[in-house]
C-alpha cells in the first residue's frame, strides 16, 4: 500500500477516533463521531469542489492543499496534462510546417478517401484546378472536375496512367493526372500544369511542319533544273557532279516528305476504329513491289497464319510495313532471307518482320525507334535510308494502340514485331487465307 | 441546403440513391462538357474527324439522360420524397434536360464543324467562334459547379453572364452578314458559322436554365421570368 494511502486512512480513523473520545468525555461519544465525520465530509467536498474548479478554469497553480491524496491526484493530473499540451503544441506546429511544405508544392495534391471524396487539397491544387479547400471537402473529386477521362481514372485502378485534362479554371490550361494509392484506402491525386510542355510541342511541330513545307518549292526548282540539264546533255565534267546533285535532292526530297508524314502523324489522334484494314493483302502488295524493282535482293518469304482484319487506317500500315521490309531488305545481304509473318490469338494480332541480316547491338536498341538515329554513322546515307522510317513506324503503331518489340542478335539477324490489341481485331471479319504462304 | 445535409436520412439506403443520382447528373455534366469542348476544338482547328467524333458519341450523353430519368422516377415512386429531397429530384429531371438538349447542340456543332473544314479557313481560324464557345463553356461549367456546390452566388452569376453571350451573338451574326453581302460565294460558309453561333447562344441559354434549377433547389424560389431576367426564352422554346 503507498505511504499516501495509508496517511489517508489512518488519518480519517485517527481523526473519527479523536471525536468520539472527545464525545466520550462529554458522555456522548456517538454525537462526536457524527460532527467528526460531518468534518471529515465536508473537508472532501471542499476538496472536490476545488478541483473541480481548477479543472474547468485550467488553473492548476491556485489548487495547494498539503500534500494529501488530494494533491498527489493533482500533481499526477496537471503533470499529464502539461505533457499533452506541449504534445498537442509540437504537433500543431509539425502539422503547420507539413501544410506551408505542401502549400509551397508547384504540383496540385488532393488526398481523397476510398469513395474518391475530397479529404483536403494544397493550395496548388486549389488554384490549378479551382477546388475550394472547406466548401468542397466531401465533396467527390470528380463532381468538381467533371471529366470523363478523369472519372475512368479514378475508378480504374490503374496507378501508372497519367491523363491530360482541360484546366478548369483557364482556357487554354491543360492539367497532367495522376492517381497514386497510399494507406488504407486512401489515394492522392497528383495534378501537374503541363500547358507550357504541351504549347513547346506544339510549336516544334508546327515549326517542323512549316519549315519542311517551305523547304520544297526551292527544291523542286533545283531538281527541275538539274533534270534538264541531266536531259539535255550536260558537258563531260559535269556528268557526274550533276547525277550526284539529282541524288542528293531525291534524297532530299523524301525526307522532307518523311518529315512531313511525321507531323502528321504526330498532330493526328487514335486511328478510328471504323475502317479495316487488310494486312495480308498489303503484304502481297509490299512483296509483289519489291520483286518487280530491279536490283538484287534477299527472298522476301511471307507467312499469313491469319485472316485477322485490323481496324485502323490502312495507308498507315501499308508505311508500317515497307519501312519495315525496306529497313530489312538493306541490311540483308542478297543471299539471306526477310520473313513476313501476320498471326493472331486471342491476345491480339502480330505483324512480325524477321531478317538473317547483320543485326543490331543490344545497346542501340532502344534509340533505334529515335529519328535520324543511325546504328553504323561511317556507313550511314550510301544507302538511301533516311533515317526517319522506325519513328514513323513507332508514331503508326502508338496510333493504333500497339508496341514494337525488336529483337536482334548481331550477326544473326532482327526481328520487328509488332503487336495488336484484340480491340483492333474486327471480330466480325476474318479473311480465309490462313495457310497461305509464298 | 449543404451538401452534407443530403447524408443526413434514417434510411442509409436512400442516401445512397440520393447520392448516386447526384453523381450521375455531374457525370453526364462532365461529358456533356467534355463534348462541347470538343466540338469547339473542331471548329477552330477544322478537324473534321473530330467533329463527327463529336457527332458520333452524342448517344452516350442520351443514353445517361434516360437512365437518370428512370432513376429519379424510381425514387419518386418509391420514396415519395419531400421538401428539399423533392426539389433536389425535380431539379435533376429538368437539368438533365438541358444538359441533354446541349449535347444535342454540341452534336450539331460537331456536324458543322467537319462541313467547315472541306471549305476555305479564315486567317483568324473563327476566332469569335472561339471566345463566344469559351465564354459558354465557361458558363456551362460555372453552373454544374454550382450544382455541385449548391452555390446559390455563382448560378447568380451564370444567369447574368447570359447578356453577355447574347450580345456576342448578335455581333457575330451582324458580321456574318456583312462578309455575305460583300461576297456572295461565302454565303454557305457563314450560314454555317451563324449555326453554330446560334448553337453556341442556345448553349448559354440552357446553362442559364441550370443555374436557375439550382437556384431553385437550394432556396426553394422560382427566378424564372422575374424581373431583371431576359424573358425571350419563352417565346424561341
Amino acid at each position: 500500500m503507498p505511504k499516501s494511502w495509508r496517511n489517508l486512512i489512518l488519518g480519517t480513523v485517527a481523526f473519527l477516533g479523536t471525536g468520539a473520545l472527545i464525545g466520550w468525555i462529554y458522555g456522548r461519544p456517538e454525537i462526536g463521531l457524527l460532527v467528526a465525520a460531518l468534518a471529515a465530509l465536508a473537508w472532501q467536498i471542499r476538496q472536490l469542489l476545488s478541483f473541480h474548479r481548477a479543472l474547468g478554469t485550467r488553473n492548476f497553480d491556485a489548487f495547494r492543499f498539503g500534500d494529501g491524496i488530494w494533491q498527489q491526484v493533482f500533481s499526477r493530473f496537471s503533470r499529464a496534462n502539461e505533457r499533452a499540451s506541449k504534445y498537442k503544441e509540437r504537433h500543431r506546429v509539425l502539422l503547420r510546417e507539413i501544410r506551408k511544405s505542401t502549400d509551397a508544392m508547384p504540383d496540385g495534391a488532393v488526398i481523397l478517401n476510398g469513395s474518391n471524396q475530397i479529404v483536403m487539397c494544397n493550395r496548388a491544387a486549389k488554384q490549378l484546378a479551382g477546388l475550394k479547400p472547406r466548401k468542397d471537402r466531401g465533396q467527390r473529386v470528380d463532381n468538381i472536375l467533371r471529366h470523363p477521362e478523369l472519372t475512368e481514372l479514378l475508378q480504374s485502378d490503374d496507378f501508372k496512367a497519367s491523363i491530360e485534362i482541360e484546366s478548369p479554371v483557364s482556357p487554354i490550361g491543360w492539367l497532367n493526372c495522376r492517381v497514386v494509392p497510399y494507406g488504407a484506402n486512401q489515394k492522392l491525386l497528383l495534378l501537374r500544369d503541363v500547358t507550357e510542355r504541351l504549347r513547346l510541342n506544339k510549336m516544334r511541330r508546327d515549326f517542323v511542319a512549316n519549315a519542311s513545307h517551305e523547304l520544297r518549292s526551292p527544291l523542286t526548282v533545283i531538281s527541275g533544273y538539274l533534270d534538264s540539264i541531266a536531259d539535255d546533255g550536260a558537258p563531260e565534267e559535269w556528268v557526274f557532279p550533276v547525277s550526284q546533285m539529282q541524288a542528293q535532292a531525291r534524297r532530299m526530297n523524301a525526307i522532307i516528305a518523311e518529315l512531313l508524314e511525321l507531323s502528321r502523324l504526330e498532330s493526328a489522334g487514335l486511328a478510328s476504329l471504323d475502317n479495316t484494314v487488310d494486312v495480308a493483302g498489303l503484304m502481297f502488295a509490299a512483296k509483289k513491289a519489291y520483286q518487280s524493282s530491279s536490283g538484287e535482293h534477299a527472298d522476301i518469304q511471307l507467312e499469313i497464319e491469319s485472316g485477322a482484319v485490323l481496324r485502323g487506317n490502312s495507308s498507315q500500315i501499308e508505311s508500317v510495313i515497307t519501312n519495315l521490309l525496306s529497313n530489312a531488305l538493306r541490311h540483308t545481304p542478297a543471299d539471306g532471307t526477310v520473313t513476313l509473318r501476320w498471326e493472331s490469338n486471342k491476345k491480339g494480332a502480330d505483324l512480325t518482320v524477321t531478317d538473317t541480316g547483320e543485326g543490331i547491338s543490344a545497346e542501340n536498341i532502344p534509340r533505334l525507334t529515335e529519328r535520324f538515329f543511325r546504328v553504323d554513322r561511317g556507313r550511314a546515307r550510301e544507302d538511301g535510308g533516311v533515317g526517319l522510317g522506325l519513328a514513323i513506324v513507332k508514331h503508326v503503331l502508338s496510333r493504333h494502340n500497339a508496341e514494337l518489340h525488336i529483337k536482334s542478335t548481331p550477326g544473326q539477324g532482327s526481328q520487328f514485331r509488332c503487336h495488336f490489341p484484340a480491340a483492333r481485331i474486327d471480330a466480325s471479319r476474318d479473311l480465309d487465307v490462313a495457310g497461305a504462304t509464298g | 441546403m449543404q451538401a452534407s445535409n443530403l447524408t443526413d436520412h434514417i434510411s442509409r439506403r436512400f442516401n445512397k440513391d440520393i447520392e448516386d443520382l447526384r453523381n450521375n447528373v455531374l457525370t453526364m455534366g462532365g461529358l456533356v462538357e467534355a463534348q462541347l469542348s470538343r466540338a469547339i476544338a473542331a471548329i477552330v482547328s477544322g478537324d473534321s474527324e473530330l467533329g463527327i467524333q463529336v457527332a458520333n458519341d452524342d448517344y452516350k450523353v442520351n443514353s445517361l439522360e434516360v437512365s437518370i430519368d428512370e432513376e429519379c422516377s424510381r425514387i419518386l415512386a418509391t420514396r415519395s420524397p419531400a421538401a428539399s429531397d423533392l426539389r433536389l429530384i425535380v431539379a435533376i429531371i429538368k437539368t438533365i434536360t438541358d444538359l441533354e438538349r446541349i449535347g444535342d447542340e454540341a452534336e450539331k456543332i460537331g456536324f458543322l464543324a467537319s462541313q467547315l473544314a472541306a471549305m476555305d479557313r479564315p486567317s483568324d481560324s473563327y476566332r469569335e467562334l472561339k471566345y463566344l464557345g469559351n465564354h459558354v463553356s465557361e458558363m456551362l461549367r460555372t453552373a454544374m459547379n454550382a450544382f455541385a456546390r449548391f452555390d446559390v452566388d455563382s448560378a447568380l452569376s451564370v444567369v447574368k453572364e447570359d447578356e453577355a453571350v447574347d450580345d456576342e451573338y448578335d455581333a457575330i451574326t451582324r458580321q456574318c452578314i456583312t462578309f455575305m453581302m460583300e461576297d456572295p460565294r461565302s454565303i454557305r460558309r457563314f450560314m454555317n458559322v451563324t449555326w453554330a453561333a446560334r448553337s453556341l447562344e442556345r448553349i448559354g441559354d440552357h446553362a442559364k436554365n441550370i443555374s436557375e434549377y439550382v437556384i431553385y433547389m437550394v432556396q426553394g424560389r422560382d427566378v424564372r421570368h422575374t424581373e431583371g431576367f431576359d424573358d425571350r426564352e419563352s417565346k424561341t422554346d
